[in-house]
């Protein structure tokens, strides 16, 4: 459910669909959400069409996600409408950190409930930073009761149990596993939230898929939790079942 | 031989607690022949009786447990005199924590103790990555205090989920003393590019247990992009060489 594409110059970034395929196929993972590294309006202009393209070159592998800045409200309306209903984009991804727009700030409200109008899921980076945790997307969970939010990295280092806590206040919030380093905080996530709310993600290619695998496995959730966490889950996410 | 660079022995008083039998059971399981062991925090009692209870572990277990002093920088002289002792009786680093024991790692007040650790020649074993009080560039100050004196800092030198602060660790990479633990370090770029940027040297396996999972922590050594000689050196090699430890180069 997270996994990077993105090619910045500037900033040397530069992470190709073939690197995300390779790095699946070597952990055994059919399907990934992809989505750039930077938000639109900004450092890359053809973002949407780099993931586009890239889903379009791996169809039924990649399913695109759109990073956005809800600072540029309109325009981020426009290009999120755009990429669900034209070209088959599965969700919306926002990184506060990134743009500097809270999660419960009026115009990240707003994105949200059209995603969730879209039919799509909205994946929050969720980690230690200001404006990324999970009590400060929980006041988006609040406002967005009828949108999916999909926490990512579920609340990072420090803020996991945090997450999980706010997972267990609002239903439509889930929990994604990627680089948090604690495989038993996936088993106390799978007991408390129920295992139709964890999902399996890797950040990668810069992150091993392999090993954010591992984590799952380790985790030992017994085969129908893992099931659902590994594939069943993203597979409704992503609407392809 | 596979050396876990760190794990705590202890029951800490803040809240997580592993005893060296369970200890030597994780290790068994992931196939690691020894441990470096630093004390908890001590939820009550001091420092000297914690890293007296280490000692204790390590000699019952057949040089499988290397221990570590930990001390509180708060302690001024004390401090050092407690290091000065623990090495007497066979430490083999001094262990640093700075969140845990509330000090900044670049303050002066902690300058006497790794100067103390420099000139009893054993390396300094900082708990990383922590806001405020042990940022990456505030580690590499104070491993320039020592630069002969090897530096190692847990976690890649870092806390940062969103990538942020590699580059600040990258340099304190720069300082040559300075090593870092593959410990919860998620993004395996980083971990192949101080392989590849500073030398394998410089990347030691190390496990935090119990705060972080042995099984994991070793297969993320395992799964990265190394060759046989640095996964070696990483595993196993690097800390034999930096610790002295006999028999497990």
């Amino acid at each position: 459910m997270h996994m990077h594409i993105e090619e910045v110059a500037s900033l040397g970034w530069k992470m190709s669909a073939e690197d995300c395929v390779r790095a699946m196929d070597a952990a055994g993972v059919h399907s990934a959400a992809v989505m750039t590294l930077t938000d639109l309006p900004g450092l890359n202009p053809q973002g949407l069409e780099l993931i586009a393209d890239a889903c379009a070159d791996h169809p039924g592998r990649l399913h695109g996600f759109l990073r956005l800045n809800p600072a540029h409200l309109e325009t981020s309306k426009q290009l999120l409408r755009q990429a669900v209903t034209e070209l088959g984009f599965k969700g919306l991804k926002l990184h506060p950190v990134s743009t500097l727009q809270h999660p419960g700030g009026a115009a990240t409200i707003e994105l949200i409930r059209l995603a969730g109008e879209l039919g799509v899921p909205t994946l929050f980076h969720c980690g230690d930073e200001p404006m990324s945790t999970p009590l400060s997307i929980a006041e988006a969970a609040a406002a967005c009761p009828d949108s999916t939010i999909v926490l990512g990295h579920m609340g990072g280092y420090f803020h996991v149990d945090e997450a999980i806590d706010v997972a267990e206040q609002h239903p439509n919030l889930i929990l994604e596993t990627s680089a948090m380093p604690y495989p038993d905080k996936i088993r106390t996530a799978v007991e408390r939230v129920g295992a139709e709310r964890v999902v399996f993600g890797s950040d990668g290619p810069v992150s091993s898929p392999s090993l954010e695998r591992q984590k799952v496995v380790i985790a030992d959730l017994g085969a129908p939790a893992a099931a659902l966490v590994l594939g069943g889950n993203a597979a409704v996410l992503l609407g392809l079942s | 031989m596979i050396v876990d660079g760190l794990i705590f022995l202890g029951s800490s008083h803040f809240g997580y607690a592993l005893a060296a039998t369970t200890a030597l059971d994780g290790l068994d399981a992931i196939g690691a022949g020894v441990a470096l062991a630093a004390p908890v925090h001590p939820h009550r009692g001091g420092f000297a009786e914690a890293n007296a209870a280490v000692a204790a572990a390590a000699a019952k277990a057949a040089d499988r447990l290397v221990p570590l002093c930990r001390v509180d920088p708060w302690e001024g002289t004390d401090a050092v005199s407690e290091l000065q002792r623990a090495v007497r009786a066979g430490a083999r680093g001094l262990f640093l924590h700075p969140a845990e024991e509330h000090f900044r790692i670049n303050d002066t007040r902690v300058r006497p103790l790794v100067e103390a650790a420099a000139e009893l020649a054993v390396p300094v074993v900082v708990a990383a990555g922590y806001h405020l009080v042990a940022e990456p560039l505030q580690l590499g100050a104070a491993a320039g205090w020592t630069p002969d004196n090897p530096f190692v800092l847990t976690n890649g030198g870092q806390f940062n989920i969103s990538g942020l602060a590699q580059f600040d660790a990258e340099l304190a990479l720069g300082h040559p003393n300075v090593h870092v633990h593959t410990t919860g370090m998620y993004r395996e770029d980083f971990l192949e590019r101080v392989v590849a940027t500073f030398g394998p040297e410089r990347l030691v396996f190390a496990t935090a247990a119990p705060l972080f999972t042995m099984a994991y922590e070793r297969q993320r050594v395992e799964l990265a992009h190394f060759t046989d000689t640095e996964r070696d050196l990483v595993f196993g090699g690097n800390s034999a060489r930096i610790f002295g430890l006999a028999g497990a180069a």
